[in-house]
């Protein structure tokens, strides 16, 4: 029953709680990487996607923030740094919003296995880190089909801050999260910002049921378990190339 | 010769829901927002008017709001104004879509919203901050009804917008879809892609398509008129009418003592 104060909110059911028994009308399947910056979840994800496209499966591979349409926007904002942590969010949903309903669930209609670097966690993660409230989140993304597995990529702190900082010569403004203040000075505040970031994820592991990965085991090991994972949950065949 | 459909849209402009809306603001908690106001904003300390002016095209809203800002203006107010597409963020990107008709729906949708807050993160808030009274020409009202009648669920939409400003006067011009027809058929000589609902395929005859989406359109706008006790007036008067009634209400809760008012010969060409 809607009170005075909460006439424009939802229903207070929690939005988790429909997705996880959100039921799947199509016959593609959902597999996504999650993680902070420099966990190993992008190397890991084209390892798999190798191994599927050497053999020949009906794959697509999609990764945040590549929509065209809205890229422009998305750029001039970070360019003049006019995004609050609200317009910040909603340009990555509308982003999100046009490969989804143009990529995303079209492929998964026509039956392809879809590989996703990065998917809605990561807003969830990011974005509440810079102060949106995770119920509000969890609305905004609500029209997003549930992944099969979703992979989380969890390497310490140091670990991933490390082999980002060492690869990259300045960070960006939004990267490191100076729009929130914290530090002067950039290192210092992607630091804490993707300490944030990382407790947000570890708090979906259970009610997102995250598979968890270690990402300081070796290359190779991990992507063996990886793959094995793959196989066990879902059904390769279905995407495996037609025998004639 | 009153036809029941006029009596419908012309509601007796009494004090009922004045009446009602202070005894809401009595009862409910000092958020002017909502639900959870926008991250790093103190409600407190907006000092500001915020007047919405919602009806569809041809219903007269932006002409009604050239008046009011010089009204407004004449009697010591400073004015901000707000209205789709207007953002710098987005504004002109949203044109583009618009024009490209490649985009779909939640995408669309969602580039409204960021339009929408950006405006109100980065000039509204500002100006309640500094006391003005701002005039939005639509607000989140007619966002969630063009989503709601393509299909976009009516719980997501208030979500989005859960943390946005609640005006303190929304008012509804209420037109009959026919006569804003006319109006708009009559401004630019022919009827738009997206006025006439066309990306829903709802008829091939623009006549048709224009009256048929409208007609949805006002059917979401009568829902939330009801739960958000919008102010509504008849569209259909003179110009001079409809103002006169939305001055008498702005002035009663701005506490301005005269209503009078004779447009300057600037805006002399709009009072018919």
């Amino acid at each position: 029953m809607a009170t005075i104060t909460s006439d424009l909110a939802p229903a207070a059911d929690p939005v988790t709680a429909k997705q996880l028994t959100a039921k799947r009308d199509y016959p593609g399947a959902l597999v996504v990487v999650e993680g902070i910056d420099g966990s190993g979840k992008s190397t890991q994800l084209y390892l798999l996607k190798r191994w599927l496209e050497i053999g020949g499966y009906r794959i697509h591979f999609t990764e945040w923030n590549s929509s065209p349409l809205v890229r422009s926007a998305t750029r001039r904002g970070k360019q003049r740094r006019l995004l609050t942590p609200t317009t910040f969010s909603l340009l990555h949903a509308a982003d999100f919003a046009d490969r989804c309903e143009r990529q995303i669930m079209p492929l998964l209609h026509g039956g392809y296995l879809v590989l996703a670097d990065r998917y809605i966690y990561t807003a969830f993660a990011r974005d509440a880190a810079r102060g949106c409230s995770p119920h509000w989140l969890r609305n905004l993304y609500g029209f997003a089909p549930t992944p099969d597995i979703t992979f989380y990529f969890r390497a310490p702190l140091d670990v991933a801050v490390n082999r980002i900082v060492a690869g990259r010569p300045k960070l960006k403004y939004y990267e490191a999260g100076m729009d929130l203040g914290i530090s002067l000075d950039r290192s210092e505040s992607f630091r804490i910002f993707q300490e944030r970031i990382l407790n947000n994820y570890d708090q979906m592991v259970e009610t997102d049921r995250f598979v968890l990965m270690d990402g300081t085991v070796r290359v190779n090991k991990l992507q063996k378990l990886m793959r094995q994972i793959v196989s066990e949950k879902i059904a390769l065949q279905q995407f495996a190339p037609k025998k004639k | 010769m009153r036809s029941p459909k006029k009596t419908l849209t012309r509601v007796p402009p009494n004090g009922r829901p004045a009446k009602q809306r202070r005894v809401h603001n009595a009862v409910e908690t000092p958020s002017r927002f909502y639900g959870t106001p926008l991250p790093g904003v103190r409600p407190e300390e907006l000092s500001g008017t915020l007047v919405v002016i919602e009806g569809t095209d041809g219903s007269g809203r932006s002409t009604q709001i050239s008046l009011l800002t010089e009204w407004l203006e004449s009697q010591g107010f400073a004015v901000q104004t707000m209205g789709l597409r207007r953002s710098y963020l987005v504004g002109e990107d949203i044109d583009a879509l618009l024009a490209e008709n490649a985009v779909t729906r939640m995408t669309l949708a969602l580039m409204y919203s960021t339009d929408f807050f950006d405006q109100l993160e980065r000039r509204i808030l500002p100006a309640l901050r500094s006391g003005l009274i701002v005039l939005a020409d639509r607000y989140i009202f007619t966002l969630i009804a063009r989503a709601a009648v393509r299909g976009i669920g009516r719980d997501y939409l208030h979500g989005i917008y859960e943390t946005a400003l609640r005006p303190d006067l929304t008012f509804w011009l209420n037109v009959r879809p026919e006569i804003a027809f006319d109006r708009e058929f009559k401004k630019s000589q022919t009827i738009s892609y997206w006025e006439s609902g066309r990306d829903m395929s709802l008829s091939n005859d623009l006549f048709q398509s224009f009256i048929r989406y409208q007609s949805m359109i006002k059917r979401e706008f009568e829902y939330l008129s009801k739960r958000h006790s919008f102010l509504e007036l008849d569209g259909e008067s003179s110009v001079s009418a409809v103002n006169r009634e939305l001055r008498k209400r702005i002035a009663s809760h701005l506490a301005i003592r005269s209503t009078q008012y004779r447009p300057s010969h600037a805006l002399s060409h709009l009072w018919r």
